[in-house]
């Protein structure tokens, strides 16, 4: 995948993100419907690729007054990570030779596999995690599972055992995917298939859409770095 | 402003790392400021069951949920670096649930409380980490 493609694919899947995201605000408050209303305008001008860079520009200033608006990110992890993609990109399309536009979408790609391999590497070092019991307590009290029903997983040790075993493997062995353009796709689908699952189970559906949008920089990142 | 952006620039992703006893919102409406609160609700106590169809439709459509994370932040907020911002927004999206539910809240007062629901010996443990002052519910802008 060429810098061109990718950085294309990425700002369009992020906008489409953006859109998604910010058309659940505009129902509730004025002061919301504004920011979001103007912030989906920027981000039709991306998908439809008018006037590049100024839309990615305009977005990450947009993204400081939302930032102040909710004092810190409206959806934790999520938004942190369009955040990123969002000022990557930007920063990428401002600079003006292709080595520089490198360094900064190569940075996304490069916090993509952070994203994965520090995850797995916090849980892993805390025991609740090794034994299954902090995956039993994120279904038995936190605030993340969607339904009442699901929360009669928490009595489930041996699965529970299992998926956090397969969470944090999954998540340290990722690097290994980068070793081809195959194998990278195929933890691609896998790292998809986790947030869908966390979508559902957990309501997370920011989380989807946003690393979705990011994934073409790492299919960059690894025909550059190994290709 | 940049304070806020920078944990996004050079983030930590820390997902799940340890499992923090989880903020409820509770709300409760009285005649009067100086009433003490007795009726406690839960704020959207989530559902007994959730569809696969809902929770496909709401990989697209989730405001609700999403809000409720949010609020879930602030009151993580208000324990740890308390603002008037979190309380604010707990208030503003109480008060407008209230304004847009099918029961019309009869009682002028509006306080809430933040539940900390956490495991000690294995038993589900609850504490009251926070109460607010009673606001009037026709001084929250609800738009």
């Amino acid at each position: 995948m060429t810098l061109t493609l990718a950085l294309r694919l990425t700002e369009i899947l992020l906008a489409l993100a953006l859109i998604q995201q910010g058309l659940e605000h505009v129902v509730r408050f004025r002061d919301e419907l504004r920011l979001f209303l103007a912030r989906t305008g920027l981000c039709v001008l991306v998908v439809l690729g008018v006037g590049s860079p100024w839309p990615l520009v305009g977005l990450a200033l947009l993204s400081l007054l939302i930032l102040q608006r909710f004092q810190g990110p409206y959806n934790g992890g999520s938004d942190r990570m369009g955040l990123l993609a969002l000022w990557c990109l930007m920063l990428a399309r401002l600079m003006p030779t292709p080595a520089l536009q490198e360094v900064f979408f190569g940075y996304l790609g490069a916090q993509l596999i952070l994203s994965y391999v520090m995850s797995g590497g916090v849980k892993v070092i805390n025991p609740d995690w090794r034994s299954g019991r902090a995956l039993a307590h994120v279904f038995r009290f936190s605030a993340y599972p969607v339904s009442e029903d699901l929360r009669a997983w928490a009595k489930r040790p041996r699965v529970l055992l299992a998926m956090s075993w397969a969470v944090m493997l999954f998540e340290l062995a990722f690097p290994l995917t980068l070793l081809s353009r195959e194998s990278l796709i195929v933890g691609l689908v896998i790292a998809a298939t986790f947030h869908l699952a966390n979508a559902c189970l957990f309501g997370l559906n920011r989380f989807f859409w946003t690393w979705l949008a990011t994934y073409p920089a790492l299919l960059w990142l690894q025909a550059r770095l190994l290709g | 402003m940049f304070r806020l952006l920078l944990p996004a620039l050079v983030p930590s992703w820390n997902f799940f790392d340890v499992i923090a006893p989880s903020p409820r919102v509770e709300y409760a409406l009285m005649d009067s400021a100086s009433q003490a609160p007795a009726d406690w609700r839960e704020f959207r106590p989530r559902p007994q069951r959730v569809s696969l169809a809902t929770m496909a439709q709401r990989l697209l459509w989730n405001p609700g949920w999403n809000e409720s994370l949010f609020l879930v932040s602030c009151a993580e907020r208000l324990i740890n670096q308390p603002t008037e911002h979190s309380r604010d927004e707990l208030f503003k999206r109480i008060a407008a649930d209230l304004a847009g539910g099918a029961e019309a809240a009869t009682d002028p007062w509006l306080c809430f409380r933040l539940v900390f629901v956490s495991l000690e010996r294995d038993e589900i443990a609850r504490e009251v980490l926070f109460q607010s002052v009673p606001r009037r519910l026709g001084e929250i802008a609800v738009r």
